[in-house]
C-alpha cells in the first residue's frame, strides 16, 4: 500500500487544493480589501493605487478606540457582545431544547406545531417590526440591552426544525437501551443525546450569536441612546466621510466570530462517526 | 393536568406584569369641537405661560456637525451658565441626528429640543408633535427674513403657527480651487474683470474649462458632480421654470419637474455630464468629490456648505503630504479653497452659445429648533431656544461650522458666502424643500432620470435617448407621472 | 360527533356534586377531592382573571372594536387614545378570555377524572409526582413551555395584529394621534385596482421565483460541495481553510452589501482596474444592466449563504453513519455513486426545512437589492426596477409611504400564496412524513 506511487490520489489531491485555493480567494478577497482599507492612511477609499491603498497606517484603529466622543465604538463593542452573548446562551438553549423534545416526544400538538412554525417564517419579517416596536414601548423595554436579548432569544427557537432534522438521524435505539436501564427522558437527554449533538450545537450556538451581532433593524428600532448602540446601528450611523473607520470598525466586527469560531471548532466534527454507539 | 395551568399562570403574570406599565386610560375630557378651537388659538399662551421651571434637565438634540467640531458643547455650557439661578441644565440627548419624534415622542423617548430641517420639522407639525412658538415676542424674530420664517409656518382652520425657529440656511454651492485655474485667468478667463474667475459666475465658462482642461491631461477634470444627486440636480430644472409641488410646495397632485422650460435645465445638464467620466452616473463623485478635489483631479464640485470644512481637511492633509508644515498647509488651504453660490445659467440652456444668463436657481432648506409636543418644561426649552438663537451664538455657529446664519446681523458679521446665501435666500434663488411627507416619493424617479441622462453621455451615438429637447421633456414628464403614481396609487 | 356529545351528557350526568363546583368555582372539586395545590392553583387562577377582566379587560375588549373615541392632542395636553396601542391590547384580553375557557375546561375534566379514579379505589397523584412527571413522560411540556410563550408574544402577535391591520385604515395620515377605524375588505377591493399593473407583477413575480430557485440551489449545492470537499482525508488544517468562509460569515451582512456595491460601482477598485488598463469603464449595476446586476446580485448572494450552509452541512455530515460507506465501498461503488445513494438522501432529509427556509429567505430577500441597486424605476415596471423582487415593490408601493394596512393586506396575499405552496412541499417531504428513516 504505502510504497505504491498512486497517481490519481495526488491528482486528486491537487485538484482539491486548487478548488480550496480558489474558495479561500474568493472569501477572502472582499475581506482582504476592507482589512487593507481599515489601515488606509487617509479616510478617503479613492487615495488607492489599484488595490492598495496610497500610504498604511493604524490610525484609523486608534480613532476608533480612542476618540470616543462622537462614536464610541468601544461601547458600542461591549453592548453588541453583552446581547449577542446573552441571546446566543438563552437561544441555543432554547432551541436545542426545543428541536429535541419535537424530534423524540410524540404528543397531540405535535404535527400541527411542525406546520404552524413552518408557515410562519414566511411573514415578512419588516411588517411585524411595528408590532415588536410597540409590545416593546408596552413592556417598557425601549432603550434596555435586556429588551433584545429576550426578542433573539424567543425567536430563536423559531429556526428549531435545522437542528430537529439533525436530532432525526441520532439512532433511538441508543434511547431505548438507556431507558431500559432505568434512564428518565431527562438523563437521557443531558447523558446521552447531548454529548452526541456538539455539532449542532455548535452550529446552533455560531448563529445565534451572529444574528444579534449582526442584525441591523432590531437595535436601530429598540435602541434611541447613542451610548446603547450595537456596532451594526453605530457603523451605519458613521459620517459618510469616515471611510477608514467604518472600514476599522467593520473588520473588527468579525473579530469575536472568528474568535468564538476556532474555540468552537474541535467540536464540529466530532459527531457519532467516533460515537459509542452504532446502529 | 397542573402542569398546564402552571404554564399559563405563568404566561399571565408575564403579561399582565408587562403591561401595568400603561396606565394610560381614556380619562380626557370631552371637549366640543368649537371649544376645541377657541383653545387651540390660545395654546401658545398655556403653554408658553413664561414661567421658568426650575431644576429639570432638558435634553436637546443637535447635528453631527455641531457635535464634532465642539459648536455644541460650548452652546451648553454657555446656557447652563447662564441658567444655573434656575437649575436649568441642558444635556446633549445623545440620539441619531435623523430620529424621528413621531415614532418616539408619543412614548417618552424623544429629545425635548431638536435641530432639523424644515421639511422634518414641519412633518412633525401636521402631527402635531410639535409646539406652535410665540416668535413674534422672540428676540430674533426682526432678524430672520419673512421667507424662512414661512417655512416653518403651518395654517390650522383660521391660524398660522409658527412651529420652529431658522438658524441656518442650506443650499448648494460651488466649490472650486484657485490654484487649479489656468496661469492666465486673469486676462483669458476673467471678461469683465471683476477679479471673479468667469467659471464661478456662469456655467458656460466652467463647461469651457471643463472641456479643455480634460482635453489637455486626460486623466484631469474639471467641474464634477453625481447627476443622480436630485437635491443637487433638481436646481437647474428650477432655473427654467421646474417645481416641485404645485401651490407653493403644497399641493402633491400637481408635479413640476416638466413644467415651464425645464428641459433647457436638463440639456445643461447633459452637457456638463458630457465633459465629467462615468462616474457621474452613480454616487461614486459624490463620495470621491472630497479626495479627488484635494489631490486635484477635479477643479470644481457643488455640495452644500456644512462640507466646507471636511474639504479643508482633505486639502491640508493634500499640502502636508507635498512636504508643507501643517501652519503653512492650512494656510495655503484656506486660500485656495473657495465656496461660492452657483453661476449663472444660460437662457437658451446651450452652454457654447453667447446670450444671456439666469440666476442660477437651487434647492435648499433651512434647518432650525423646534420644541418637543411631548416635553415636560416648554418654557425652559424656549428659553434655550432663544439662547440658542441670539447673535453671539449664531455668529459662532457660523464661525465654527462655516454655515449661513438665517439672522441678518449675523449673516452681515459673517459676511462672505453667509450673505451671499442670505441674499439668495431673500432673493427666492433657493427653492426651499416642501413641506409635506409627499415629498419622499420624488427621489427615486428623479434619481432614475437623472442617471439615465447622464448614462446618456456615455452610451453609443445611435443609443443615445435624450437626442433633443422634446426627448428631454418626455423623460420629465414620464418623472412627473411616476411621481404621481407613487403618491396616489394606494391612497 | 354524536358519540362525543354523547359521552359528554353521560359525562354530565354521572359527574357527582364536587365535580360540579368545579363548574362554578374553579379548583372547587380539586379541594374537596384532597388536591389542595391543584385547587388552590386553579381558584387563583380564576380570580386573577376575573380582577384582570374587570380593571381593564372588559375596557380592552371594547377598544378592540371602537379603536378609539378620543383623538389626542399634544397641542391642548389632551393624551387620546392611541388605536393602535388600543388594537393590541385588545388582542391581549382575547388571549387572556381564550385562555380562561381553556382552563375552565380543564378544570372540569381534571376534577371529572379525579372522581373516577375515586369511585375505582385508586388514590390520585399527589402533587409531587404529577410535578415529577414534568421531568420525564411529560417532559416536552416543561420543554415547551418558555419557547411557544416566546414564539406566541414576538412571532404570533406581530402576525396576528398585522392581519388584524390590514382590514383597518391604518396607514398614510391615519397615524396615532389620528383614530384608525375598521374598515372591513376595502384594502383588499383597492388591491384589484392594482391590477392594472399585473404587467409588472407578473414580471416580478417570474423573475423572483427564478432567483428564489437560482440562489437556493446554488447555495445549497456549493455549501454542501464545499462541505464535502474540507471534509476529504486529504485536506489538512481543515480549521484553518474553513476559516475563510468563516471570515465571510462574520461580516454583517448590510456591511457586505455596501462593500460589494462599492466594489462595483463606476469609481470602484474593479472598475479602476478596467480603465487603468484601458478598457470602458462597465456599469455593472447601473441602468441597463439588467442581467449583469441580477447576476450579480446572485453570487453576491451565495458570497453570504454558502458559509452558513457549509457550517451546517460539515455538522450533518459527521452524523452520517460511516460503516454504510465502507459496505458500499467493499461493494465496489465509486465516489459520485456514494454521493448519489448515500450522501444526497441523507442530507436532503436532514436539511428538508432548511432547504425551504432557504428558499423563503432567498423569495422574500429584501436586502440585497435595496442595498445594490437601490433607488430606481426601469421603464416598463410600474415603479419597480427590473431586479426588484416582490417584497421590494411591496416596500416601493406601500411602506415607503407609511400606507400599512395596503402593506399588510399585500403581504397577506403573498403570504398566503408562498406559505400554502411551502407547506404542500413540507408535508409531502420525507423529513415530515418518514421522521424515523435514518433513526
Amino acid at each position: 500500500m504505502r510504497s505504491k506511487i498512486n497517481v490519481g490520489k495526488i491528482l486528486d489531491t491537487t485538484i482539491t487544493y486548487l478548488i480550496l485555493l480558489a474558495v479561500a480567494f474568493v472569501f477572502f478577497f472582499p475581506c482582504l480589501w476592507l482589512i487593507l482599507a481599515s489601515f488606509s492612511r487617509s479616510g478617503s477609499i479613492y487615495s488607492f493605487d489599484g488595490f492598495f491603498p496610497a500610504q498604511y497606517s493604524t490610525a484609523s484603529f486608534v480613532k476608533l478606540f480612542t476618540d470616543t466622543t462622537m462614536y464610541n465604538y468601544p461601547k458600542w463593542f461591549m453592548n453588541t457582545l453583552l446581547i449577542a452573548a446573552g441571546s446566543c446562551a438563552l437561544g441555543t438553549f432554547l432551541t436545542i431544547l426545543t428541536a429535541y423534545t419535537m424530534s423524540r416526544f410524540q404528543f397531540t400538538m405535535r404535527k400541527p406545531m411542525m406546520k404552524t412554525t413552518m408557515v410562519l417564517g414566511m411573514f415578512p419579517s419588516f411588517m411585524g417590526m411595528t408590532v415588536v416596536y410597540l409590545l416593546m414601548t408596552q413592556f417598557g423595554l425601549i432603550n434596555h440591552l435586556g429588551g433584545l436579548i429576550l426578542i433573539y432569544a424567543s425567536g430563536a427557537p423559531m429556526g428549531y426544525l435545522t437542528q430537529k432534522g439533525f436530532f432525526d438521524t441520532i439512532p433511538r435505539s441508543i434511547d431505548e437501551a438507556a431507558k431500559i436501564d432505568g434512564a428518565t427522558n431527562f438523563q437521557i437527554f443531558t447523558k446521552i443525546n447531548l454529548p452526541l449533538s456538539k455539532p449542532i450545537i455548535v452550529y446552533t450556538a455560531l448563529t445565534s450569536f451572529t444574528w444579534p451581532w449582526s442584525d441591523f433593524i432590531l437595535p436601530k428600532l429598540l435602541l434611541k441612546e447613542k451610548n446603547l448602540y450595537t456596532v451594526a446601528v453605530g457603523l451605519m450611523s458613521l459620517d459618510e466621510t469616515e471611510f477608514a473607520r467604518f472600514a476599522a470598525g467593520s473588520v473588527f466586527i468579525a473579530v469575536p466570530i472568528v474568535i468564538l469560531y476556532f474555540c468552537l471548532v474541535k467540536n464540529m466534527v466530532n459527531g457519532i462517526s467516533e460515537g459509542a454507539v452504532k446502529g | 393536568m397542573k402542569r398546564k395551568s402552571i404554564t399559563l399562570l405563568m404566561a399571565i403574570c408575564l403579561c399582565i406584569g408587562g403591561q401595568t406599565g400603561c396606565g394610560k386610560e381614556a380619562e380626557n375630557v370631552q371637549t366640543a369641537p368649537d371649544v376645541q378651537t377657541q383653545e387651540e388659538t390660545g395654546v401658545i399662551n398655556t403653554v408658553f405661560n413664561g414661567e421658568l421651571e426650575h431644576n429639570v434637565t432638558i435634553q436637546v438634540l443637535e447635528n453631527d456637525t455641531a457635535v464634532s467640531k465642539g459648536y455644541f458643547a460650548s452652546l451648553i455650557e454657555a446656557f447652563n451658565e447662564k441658567y444655573a439661578e434656575y437649575g436649568i441644565v441642558a444635556v446633549d440627548a445623545n440620539m441619531n441626528q435623523y430620529l424621528d419624534l413621531a415614532n418616539d415622542g408619543p412614548y417618552g423617548y424623544g429629545p425635548d429640543v431638536l435641530y432639523q430641517a424644515n421639511d422634518i420639522i414641519m412633518q412633525y407639525a401636521e402631527g402635531k408633535h410639535i409646539y406652535p412658538l410665540p416668535v413674534e415676542t422672540m428676540e430674533c424674530f426682526d432678524q430672520i427674513p419673512e421667507t424662512a420664517w414661512a417655512a416653518y409656518q403651518i395654517q390650522l382652520g383660521e391660524t398660522a403657527y409658527t412651529c420652529g425657529v431658522p438658524v441656518n440656511v442650506q443650499a448648494p454651492m460651488l466649490y472650486y480651487r484657485k490654484d487649479l485655474l489656468p496661469e492666465d485667468w486673469e486676462q483669458v478667463w476673467d471678461e469683465n474683470g471683476n477679479k471673479i474667475p468667469d467659471m464661478a459666475e456662469n456655467w458656460n465658462a466652467m463647461y469651457a474649462y471643463s472641456v479643455s482642461r480634460h482635453e489637455e491631461d486626460g486623466s484631469k477634470y474639471g467641474y464634477m458632480k453625481s447627476l443622480f444627486d436630485v437635491y443637487f440636480s433638481s436646481g437647474f430644472l428650477f432655473t427654467y421654470g421646474g417645481y416641485v409641488f404645485g401651490n407653493n410646495n403644497t399641493d402633491p397632485s400637481d408635479i413640476g419637474f416638466s413644467a415651464g422650460e425645464a428641459e433647457k435645465g436638463a440639456w445643461v445638464l447633459s452637457q456638463l455630464a458630457s465633459a465629467m467620466n462615468e462616474e457621474c452616473i452613480d454616487d461614486s463623485i459624490t463620495t470621491n468629490a472630497y479626495s479627488k478635489l484635494a489631490d486635484g483631479t477635479y477643479f470644481a464640485t457643488i455640495t452644500t456648505p456644512d462640507m466646507y470644512s471636511t474639504f479643508l481637511d482633505e486639502m491640508i492633509s493634500a499640502y502636508e503630504e507635498e512636504g508643507l508644515s501643517e501652519a503653512d498647509a492650512s494656510a495655503k488651504a484656506q486660500e485656495n479653497l473657495v465656496m461660492t453660490t452657483l453661476p449663472k445659467l444660460p437662457e437658451s440652456g446651450d452652454l457654447t452659445e453667447e446670450g444671456n444668463f439666469l440666476d442660477a436657481k437651487s434647492m435648499g432648506g433651512i434647518n432650525g429648533y423646534a420644541i418637543s409636543a411631548y416635553t415636560k418644561y416648554p418654557n425652559a426649552c424656549l428659553a434655550f431656544v432663544e439662547f440658542a438663537t441670539s447673535y453671539e451664538m449664531m455668529v459662532n455657529r457660523s464661525a465654527l461650522l462655516g454655515v449661513a446664519p438665517a439672522r441678518n446681523d449675523a449673516a452681515e458679521t459673517a459676511g462672505g458666502t453667509s450673505q451671499l446665501l442670505y441674499d439668495n435666500l431673500e432673493a427666492g434663488n433657493i427653492v426651499l424643500m416642501p413641506s409635506i411627507k409627499e415629498v419622499s416619493q420624488i427621489w427615486t424617479p428623479g434619481e432614475t432620470f437623472f442617471t439615465d441622462l447622464a448614462k446618456d453621455a456615455f452610451r453609443s451615438e445611435g443609443e443615445k435617448k435624450y437626442t433633443d429637447l422634446e426627448a428631454m421633456k418626455k423623460g420629465l414628464e414620464a418623472v412627473d407621472q411616476q411621481i404621481y403614481d407613487a403618491i396616489f396609487t394606494l391612497k | 360527533m354524536k358519540e362525543k356529545w354523547n359521552k359528554f351528557t353521560s359525562a354530565v350526568c354521572d359527574s357527582s356534586w364536587k365535580v360540579k363546583l368545579s363548574a362554578v368555582v374553579m379548583g372547587g372539586g380539586q379541594l374537596l377531592y384532597g388536591s389542595y395545590f391543584k385547587g388552590i392553583i386553579y381558584f387563583l387562577l380564576e380570580i386573577g382573571i376575573i380582577i384582570y377582566m374587570i380593571l381593564r379587560g372588559v375596557e380592552d375588549i371594547r377598544g378592540f372594536f371602537t379603536l378609539g373615541t378620543q383623538k389626542g392632542d399634544a397641542w391642548l395636553g389632551i393624551v387620546g387614545d392611541n388605536s393602535v396601542i388600543m388594537l393590541l391590547m385588545g388582542i391581549f384580553a382575547w388571549v387572556v378570555v381564550a385562555a380562561f375557557l381553556y382552563l375552565y375546561q380543564l378544570n372540569i375534566k381534571d376534577a371529572y377524572q379525579m372522581q373516577k379514579a375515586f369511585e375505582a379505589g385508586k388514590r390520585p397523584l399527589s402533587f409531587k409526582e404529577e410535578l415529577a412527571q414534568l421531568l420525564d413522560k411529560k417532559f416536552y411540556i416543561t420543554v415547551l413551555t418558555l419557547p411557544v410563550l416566546g414564539v406566541c408574544v414576538f412571532n404570533i402577535l406581530p402576525i396576528v395584529f398585522m392581519i388584524l391591520i390590514a382590514f383597518t385604515n391604518y396607514g398614510g395620515d391615519i397615524v396615532p394621534p389620528e383614530l384608525v377605524d375598521w374598515v372591513g375588505i376595502a384594502n383588499f377591493e383597492k388591491l384589484i385596482t392594482l391590477s392594472q399593473f399585473a404587467p409588472t407583477f407578473f414580471k416580478i413575480l417570474g423573475w423572483n421565483l427564478l432567483w428564489a430557485v437560482v440562489s437556493t440551489v446554488l447555495n445549497y449545492f456549493l455549501g454542501l460541495g464545499l462541505a464535502l470537499l474540507l471534509d476529504k482525508e486529504c485536506v489538512k488544517g481543515k480549521a484553518l481553510w474553513r476559516a475563510f468562509p468563516i471570515l465571510a460569515y462574520a461580516i454583517p451582512g448590510f456591511i457586505t452589501l455596501l462593500a460589494f456595491k462599492f466594489m462595483f460601482s463606476y469609481g470602484g477598485p474593479i472598475n479602476q482596474i478596467i480603465t487603468a488598463s484601458g478598457h470602458l469603464a462597465v456599469g455593472f449595476l447601473d441602468l441597463d444592466a439588467k442581467w449583469m446586476a441580477r447576476g450579480i446580485g446572485v453570487l453576491v448572494n451565495c458570497w453570504i449563504s454558502v458559509p452558513s450552509i457549509m457550517l451546517l452541512a460539515t455538522g450533518h455530515l459527521s452524523n452520517r453513519d460511516m460503516s454504510l460507506y465502507e459496505a458500499s465501498r467493499i461493494d465496489g461503488a465509486g465516489r459520485w455513486k456514494q454521493f448519489q445513494k448515500l450522501t444526497m438522501p441523507f442530507m436532503l432529509f436532514a436539511t428538508t426545512p432548511v432547504l425551504l427556509s432557504q428558499f423563503i429567505g432567498n423569495f422574500n430577500n429584501f436586502g440585497i437589492f435595496y442595498f445594490l441597486r437601490g433607488g430606481l424605476y426601469v421603464d416598463g415596471y410600474f415603479l419597480a426596477s427590473d431586479t426588484d423582487l416582490l417584497i421590494n415593490w411591496l416596500y416601493n408601493l406601500s411602506i415607503d409611504n407609511n400606507y400599512y394596512c395596503i402593506g399588510a393586506a399585500i403581504s397577506l396575499v403573498i403570504f398566503m400564496i408562498t406559505s400554502f405552496i411551502s407547506l404542500i412541499i413540507y408535508v409531502k417531504s420525507p423529513s415530515y412524513r418518514e421522521e424515523d428513516t435514518f433513526q
